[in-house]
């Protein structure tokens, strides 16, 4: 193999490697990201079932429900609207009533099945998304940072 | 008292390091001086940040830091860890660190004095930035302005041996690139001769190697303590930890490049400003609270816009300088299809387009939510489908890479290798046909043991064995690799086949795990110092006499009111049983069991890649 050849062989390889790294992200942003919603937020239009989505807002006072030792029920609210969420597994550590929490899953009918369930992480954090959402909403608690 | 002095002694060295940087050019000071200089303010920075440490060790509540995240009950492990548990204190370790570098690099020999001291005055520069954001919006010595006996505690999920050490680690692995920064642009005004690129390489080796562990220690934790069975996320937190992590050993793979004369300077002046300029976007962005990450830290306003004008400040003058000054006209690459210079170049590529890809993955949300208004996130599903893929060749190339010439595009005994591929291939694929399929799973297996195959022959059919610390200088490259390909080998076997059982036992009952029969024995609740421990106790493997004891259940922290998990594993060298306790229903459990095979492999691999980043250092 000539030199000339050799280093056209290996732009060329370049090219191909960077040309398939743009199709990959290209591709994952449209497919392998997840919408995040405020209860509210929700519409029909966004209850398409098996599309994953984040619901974040606050676990609603009295809504929570143990069906079994690992299968629970309770609401997610932003105080203008809720949603029933039903969830199999452990709970993370910091879940509880009135606090704040983000859940993965899909929606089955007016059902949202989740798949995870993230708690806040300390007392006085919240996620920013979160904290935009209800800022907006105007269900904010002052004591939260 | 303390915290006087430490206050005091951060503004002193503050203005040392700016009466260095202003009168470092006018007033020419000899060397010895200027370095003695630069050791003195080192070490008045050290003197704070033991001062805030002795603070908390005496459990002072008048210093405002200490009340908020301390408690008297603590055990003395995490009164220290307390100093950098939280985000004033975390900063001020990040500007000890700074000086500690400083500090070790004052004493570099064989590099040229105006070299050292520009170098000196850079550093001097960053110590001023983060000084003065330090003062101004992240104080750690402000006075309780209300008198009390009592703190207030530190989050119990940072009461961990493991997470006690990893901020320090990090950090020393984040700030590190602070010195390869500095030489850089060094380099680029006084590019004398090649001799400050093997200084480079060196700084950047110890950097590496340290942001290595840091990294494998935060996900340890993640591991055994968020009690969810992965030890990786993708979160955030985590992604601008891997970038500065990937763009570094790209560095370090560039600087090998550096041979007499033929080196691609601007390349690795740009990685260099890179790696620095990650690092600071990471430590700074987790804390400026733009990102959502599931733990990231509280943070207010003013802090982040302060932020944001250093990462400014640093990454613009860096590149402006960049691209303002030319380095001196290096020779040609000896590119050819293929030897060691051009899979170089192919593996810096892919590197820097795997960072990249990491970084958009962690700003789109970002970026969408200002163009759109749409919140999104980004998770597992998208990382791991496109910066796996854009990593495999360059895997593929790993292996062989340490044994290709530096001039020609021969390899010697070929043959070996290509016979090796083929048995090893025939193999995994038995493996796969008769045990589980699964095509990431037999890529994975297949390239992880290609990798370390083909360095264990390159190793014997290339060197002679001797037991000396020459040979193993030699080898290094290969060691190194070799852990890369335990550690692909671990992470194939963890993600892929890991296996998850559910049970819901009541106490007395047993279960089947993997063929092992399990006695859940009974529910315990203990106090503790400063928690109260409930614990499900496990038998397995009952029906041998050396049964193994595991625990696992929760800890109530009464001063904070928080809950953590505290999974139980069994750890055997080619897997982890884990156990997780959850809720219960009428004296029902429910329990949840993860096999994790070959986990220990991951650990391993780092731990061999650590150790040849030590090695390397020690060669020239």
């Amino acid at each position: 193999m000539s030199l000339r050849f050799q280093r056209l062989l290996l732009i060329f390889l370049t090219l191909v490697i960077l040309l398939s790294a743009v199709l990959l992200i290209l591709y994952n942003t449209r497919e392998n990201v997840s919408y995040f919603y405020t209860p509210s937020e929700i519409n029909k239009s966004d209850m398409i079932i098996n599309k994953i989505i984040r619901i974040g807002g606050f676990v609603e006072n009295d809504s929570f429900k143990k069906i079994s030792s690992s299968s629970f029920k309770f609401r997610i609210t932003d105080e203008k609207a809720s949603i029933l969420v039903t969830f199999n597994g452990i709970l993370p550590d910091l879940f509880r009533e009135g606090q704040g929490a983000v859940i993965e899953g899909t929606f089955d009918n007016n059902v949202f099945n989740a798949t995870n369930v993230f708690a806040k992480h300390d007392e006085n954090y919240m996620p920013a998304s979160i904290k935009e959402g209800l800022r907006d909403t105007g269900y904010w608690n002052k004591k939260y940072k | 008292m303390s915290s006087l002095v430490g206050f005091l002694s951060l503004v002193f060295a503050i203005g040392i390091n700016f009466y260095l940087f202003l009168s470092g050019y006018i007033f020419k000071f000899q060397i010895q001086k200027f370095n003695l200089l630069i050791r003195f303010s080192s070490l008045l920075t050290l003197l704070s940040f033991f001062s805030l440490m002795y603070a908390y060790l005496v459990s002072d509540f008048s210093n405002y830091n200490v009340f908020q995240n301390s408690h008297s009950n603590k055990p003395l492990i995490y009164k220290i860890s307390g100093t950098w548990g939280n985000h004033e204190g975390s900063m001020l370790l990040w500007l000890s660190i700074l000086s500690i570098f400083s500090f070790f690099f004052s004493f570099t020999k064989n590099i040229d004095e105006n070299f050292q001291r520009l170098t000196l005055i850079i550093q001097s520069l960053l110590h001023i930035l983060f000084g003065l954001f330090i003062v101004f919006t992240s104080n750690p010595f402000l006075v309780n302005s209300i008198l009390v006996n009592e703190g207030l505690g530190l989050n119990p999920i940072l009461q961990d041996p493991g997470l006690a050490v990893h901020p320090p680690i990090l950090y020393a692995g984040y700030v590190g690139y602070s010195i390869v920064f500095s030489i850089a642009i060094a380099g680029l005004f006084q590019d004398t001769d090649v001799e400050w690129l093997y200084v480079a390489k060196k700084w950047s080796l110890i950097s590496w190697t340290f942001l290595t562990g840091g990294i494998a220690l935060g996900s340890y934790w993640a591991y055994y303590e968020l009690g969810w069975g992965g030890w990786w996320f993708w979160d955030p937190v985590e992604n601008i930890s891997l970038m500065p992590w990937i763009a570094g050993l790209a560095l370090v793979h560039s600087l090998m490049m550096v041979r007499g004369e033929q080196a691609i300077k601007k390349w690795i002046i740009f990685l260099s400003i890179l790696c620095f300029s990650l690092s600071v976007f990471g430590t700074f962005l987790v804390r400026s609270g733009i990102l959502t990450s599931v733990h990231s830290f509280a943070a207010d306003a003013s802090r982040g816009i302060f932020i944001l004008l250093i990462f400014f400040i640093v990454t613009g003058f860096g590149f402006l300088i960049f691209l303002l000054k030319e380095p001196q006209k290096s020779n040609a690459l000896n590119l050819l299809f293929i030897n060691k210079v051009s899979a170089l170049v192919i593996n810096n590529i892919l590197m820097i387009i795997a960072t990249l890809t990491i970084l958009l993955g962690t700003i789109y949300p970002i970026i969408i939510e200002v163009l759109y208004n749409k919140r999104i996130s980004v998770g597992g599903p998208y990382f791991n489908s496109t910066v796996i893929p854009i990593m495999i060749p360059g895997f593929l190339l790993m292996s062989i890479a340490p044994i290709l010439s530096w001039q020609t595009n021969k390899i010697q005994n070929s043959k070996k290798y290509v016979l090796g591929f083929i048995v090893l291939s025939i193999l995994v694929l038995i493996h796969s046909y008769f045990l589980d399929y699964n095509t990431w799973g037999f890529v994975g297996l297949l390239l992880g043991f290609w990798i370390i195959l083909a360095s264990i022959i390159a190793i014997f059919s290339t060197y002679k064995f001797k037991f000396t610390i020459k040979f193993f200088q030699i080898i290094n490259p290969h060691i190194a690799h070799i852990g890369v390909g335990i550690a692909i080998v671990g992470i194939t076997c963890s993600s892929v086949f890991q296996n998850e059982l559910d049970f819901n036992l009541n106490e007395g009952d047993e279960f089947n795990v993997n063929g092992k029969t399990v006695l859940f024995e009974k529910i315990e609740t203990t106090n503790q110092i400063n928690f109260q421990a409930l614990r499900g106790k496990f038998l397995f493997d009952i029906e041998k006499n050396q049964s193994k004891k595991i625990e696992a259940g929760k800890n109530y922290y009464p001063v904070s009111k928080m809950i953590t998990s505290e999974a139980g594993i069994l750890h055997q060298w080619n897997k982890d049983i884990y156990f997780i306790l959850g809720d219960q229903k009428n004296n029902e459990w429910f329990v949840k069991v993860l096999i994790n095979p070959f986990v220990s492999f991951i650990w391993l691999g780092v731990i061999i890649m650590m150790y040849s980043g030590l090695i390397a250092v020690s060669r020239r």
